[in-house]
């Protein structure tokens, strides 16, 4: 008897077992074909490109921005930035002032250095006290100080973010009590991406149906072993690659590698790269406005790579004309390193300001355009 | 004798092509008589405006009873013969003084030679057109206000509406001429010109240049259009548009090049040159192979452009691609491949192609003289750069005999020359009756 009741029962489980498996499989189809529709983009770049501000445009621009909560964990980055700059700086101006023979210009005043060196010395934590109104007016001082100042002229040397300006200029605002940051301020917020992060979305446009889905990844944290794992983005739809143009003058204080050429070296890498034979290319020159304030105070010459650079003439066609100089050795460095038959490839090249949402917003819809635009041609019906 | 009937039924005149003239709308527009029917008074002044008004409309659609059967033309000066059959005046005087004393169209032998002039039908031929005429110029002065509204409401509107401004605008500048002066005179051009930038879509990228091939662009236009953002507005658009935009943007740019103030280093572009390498392989759509060689035929006379159409493989596509053009295409191919040859990496990226020496030696004596001369020049050029190598080569594809066919040819004395120079570059490495064996000719010539 019991053993009838068993079976009975086995065949019941079995029974079920096979339905299960199948509404599994019948998932797994639909996701998988799901799955092929969704293009997938990769951000790459060498660190301070801007590949996480693009990241957070798209989701401001397609996706439901930032709500509340994500809103307020950002603050203690930022109040981490202000720190950072600020005994970037002090420890700077101490740097500079032994390395320069008129050291007097990076000489903080006496009072200053007593503020100066408990920043610094806070800035080196790993945790940071919140900002309140005493440390806000101690570092408004210090900032003042001209050695600070000069410093700060000499930034090329150091690794200055760009965000120092915009938060010592808002600093009454980020220390208040009930601060909740602004999308500008997440925008301008650094830090270094760990892991990879995506986002899905969907390009909304003025007739509202659009079909395509893209899923954009940031692998920004990654510094080696990229050999290691870029190969799992193949089949990518596009890479883009996002190069800081106004890094022409920047060098590691370390080994003294000039951050453009660094960014070539890695353009180079990542175009020679197997997996990405069949991969539509968009190079987006970033940080435009910064390249724009530079080009006509500095010259490009002073990279390696732009050596053989000549100005032309002088105020908005000298910058116009530097950029196409810039953009021109990007694509010759793109078809030096594209064999024959990947010639094929979509590769465009645009110019960014990724703090800027219209542009960034502009940029991107030219972008989905030309990706569709090679979907079409590339189903015949183009 | 069969007799030509005209076709009459119930009234109607038979039109060509479905163009009926019937009684009632005919004298409701006035044809018959009243609108400009005038006594024959005015018969001389008429003629010459109805020959400038036949040529200006230049129409298709013209009613066939007022066609001359001879010349297939509009007659302005119609006589009939005795035996009822019009012709213009001139060709059927041609016809007689030829000697033939029968009438054209229904082979009846003329019992009179009498040219009787049909003063009913020169009347309803020169109201028939004038009504034309003054329809096709309202259309036309139609058209001018058109554009100029066009192009005050392109400065205001943007996003899709900007989008069928141009579209509309394009349209009536490739049908009606005075469109076209009016978007120039009105600074339509600098208008248009302003559209092309980095952040220019598709849709209207494509559309400005689709009107802007059809006007007459001043120097400084030129000038303008040749700043770089623009040109890689008119370069992207040649790399992902349809064949109509890819051959707009080829012909804007060669009347970019044909300004007395071009610069090359305007167009020394790899994607440009990409794009148009793409355009010259396109099976699908053999209308872009011509404008296209021709284009890098242009592009290839300047030096420092060289550099780029070999740096992006052109020389071995070019090649492979030669037995599949038509003679024309051939012939433009062949002078880009000669003008890459006279650079040292044009002559190694040549050599380093296997199929060079056979697809030239095919080509002498094959097409014309020009395209012989070209073959000849890049293969001397390439044997000269590996002389052992590729004169074996050479003469296994049969290149003696027809060298010698060039030299015993009514060539020119250049080109006997050099084909003298190759053939004993050839031979060198042959002993003699070897050599002669070669010569002999064989099955790859015949």
């Amino acid at each position: 008897m019991g053993s009838v009741c068993c079976s009975q029962q086995h065949g019941r489980a079995d029974s079920d077992e096979i339905e299960q498996t199948a509404e599994i499989e019948d998932r797994i189809e639909r996701e998988s074909k799901a799955e092929e529709h969704i293009q997938k983009l990769l951000l790459l770049g060498s660190s301070d490109s801007g590949k996480s501000t693009i990241f957070k445009q798209i989701k401001l621009l397609f996706q439901n921005g930032f709500d509340d909560a994500e809103l307020k964990s950002y603050i203690p980055v930022i109040h981490a930035n202000i720190y950072q700059t600020i005994k970037i700086l002090f420890d700077g101006s101490k740097e500079l002032s032994q390395s320069f023979s008129d050291s007097s210009r990076f000489h903080v005043s006496d009072e200053n250095k007593e503020i100066g060196e408990r920043l610094s010395e806070i800035g080196s934590r790993l945790e940071f006290p919140y900002l309140t109104p005493e440390i806000v007016e101690e570092i408004e001082t210090l900032w003042q100080d001209n050695a600070i100042q000069e410093t700060l002229s000499c930034s090329n040397k150091l690794q200055v973010p760009h965000c120092a300006h915009y938060y010592i200029e808002n600093l009454q605002r980020l220390s208040n009590p009930g601060y909740v940051p602004t999308k500008e301020d997440v925008l301008y917020a650094r830090v270094r991406t760990t892991g990879v992060v995506e986002i899905q979305f969907s390009p909304v446009r003025e007739n509202k149906r659009s079909g395509e889905v893209y899923r954009l990844f940031d692998v920004g944290g990654q510094r080696n072993e990229k050999r290691k794992w870029i190969h799992l983005f193949e089949g990518v739809t596009a890479v883009i690659f996002c190069a800081a143009i106004n890094e022409y003058d920047q060098t590691l204080l370390e080994n003294e590698t000039n951050h453009l050429m660094e960014t070539k070296e890695l353009f180079e890498w990542v175009l020679k790269q197997p997996c990405f034979e069949k991969t539509s290319f968009m190079l987006f020159l970033n940080k435009f406005d910064l390249f724009e304030e530079k080009v006509l105070k500095v010259p490009l010459n002073v990279c390696d790579w732009f050596k053989d650079y000549q100005p032309a003439s002088s105020g908005k066609q000298e910058i116009e004309h530097a950029y196409e100089f810039v953009k021109k050795k990007f694509e010759e460095l793109y078809f030096r390193s594209t064999s024959p038959d990947c010639v094929d490839r979509v590769f465009k090249i645009y110019r960014t300001n990724a703090l800027d949402q219209k542009l960034v917003k502009k940029t991107f819809k030219l972008v989905h355009e030309t990706l569709r635009r090679r979907n079409l041609f590339e189903a015949g019906l183009l | 004798m069969p007799m030509l009937q005209p076709s009459k039924k119930n009234g109607f005149l038979g039109g060509g092509d479905g163009r009926v003239l019937d009684l009632d709308t005919a004298v409701k527009d006035g044809v018959l008589g009243g609108v400009g029917g005038g006594g024959l008074g005015t018969g001389v002044l008429e003629k010459l405006d109805l020959n400038k008004m036949i040529e200006e409309l230049n129409l298709s659609t013209v009613p066939s009873v007022f066609i001359c059967p001879i010349s297939l033309e509009p007659m302005t000066d119609p006589v009939t013969l005795c035996t009822g059959q019009t012709y213009e005046k001139s060709n059927i005087l041609k016809w007689l003084g030829m000697g033939h004393y029968t009438c054209p169209t229904t082979m009846q032998e003329l019992w009179d030679d009498m040219l009787t002039p049909n003063n009913t039908l020169y009347q309803l031929i020169c109201t028939w057109f004038s009504q034309q005429y003054v329809q096709m110029k309202k259309r036309s002065e139609n058209a001018q206000g058109r554009a100029s509204e066009l192009l005050s409401t392109l400065k205001r509107v943007k996003g899709q509406a900007r989008i069928q401004t141009l579209k509309e605008l394009q349209q009536l500048v490739s049908n009606h001429s005075t469109a076209r002066t009016a978007v120039v005179d009105e600074g339509g051009v600098a208008l248009l010109s302003s559209l092309l930038g980095p952040f220019t879509s598709y849709a209207i990228g494509s559309e400005v240049i689709a009107t802007l091939v059809n006007l007459t662009l001043c120097s400084d236009s030129k000038a303008n259009l040749m700043q770089p953002s623009k040109v890689s507005a008119v370069i992207d658009v040649l790399n992902e548009g349809s064949i109509d935009a890819k051959l707009n943007c080829v012909r804007l740019i060669e009347t970019l090049m044909d300004d007395k103030g071009f610069r090359a280093e305007t167009i020394s572009s790899h994607s440009l040159l990409v794009a148009l390498m793409r355009l010259i392989r396109d099976k699908r759509h053999p209308n872009g192979h011509f404008p296209g060689l021709a284009l890098l035929k242009s592009i290839s006379i300047h030096n420092e452009l060289r550099i780029l159409i070999l740096n992006i493989g052109a020389a071995p596509q070019l090649i492979e691609l030669i037995p599949f053009l038509n003679p024309e295409c051939i012939e433009l191919a062949l002078f880009t491949l000669e003008a890459l040859s006279s650079t040292s990496q044009g002559k190694q990226a040549l050599k380093d192609c296997p199929k060079t020496i056979p697809t030239m030696v095919k080509l002498l004596m094959r097409i014309s003289e020009i395209c012989t001369a070209h073959a000849l020049s890049i293969l001397l050029s390439v044997c000269k750069l590996a002389p052992e190598e590729c004169s074996s080569v050479a003469v296994e594809t049969g290149i003696a005999a027809k060298l010698l066919l060039v030299i015993q040819s009514g060539c020119s004395q250049i080109l006997k020359q050099q084909a003298a120079e190759l053939l004993k570059l050839c031979s060198l490495n042959y002993s003699d009756t070897m050599f002669l064996s070669k010569c002999k000719l064989t099955r790859t010539i015949q």
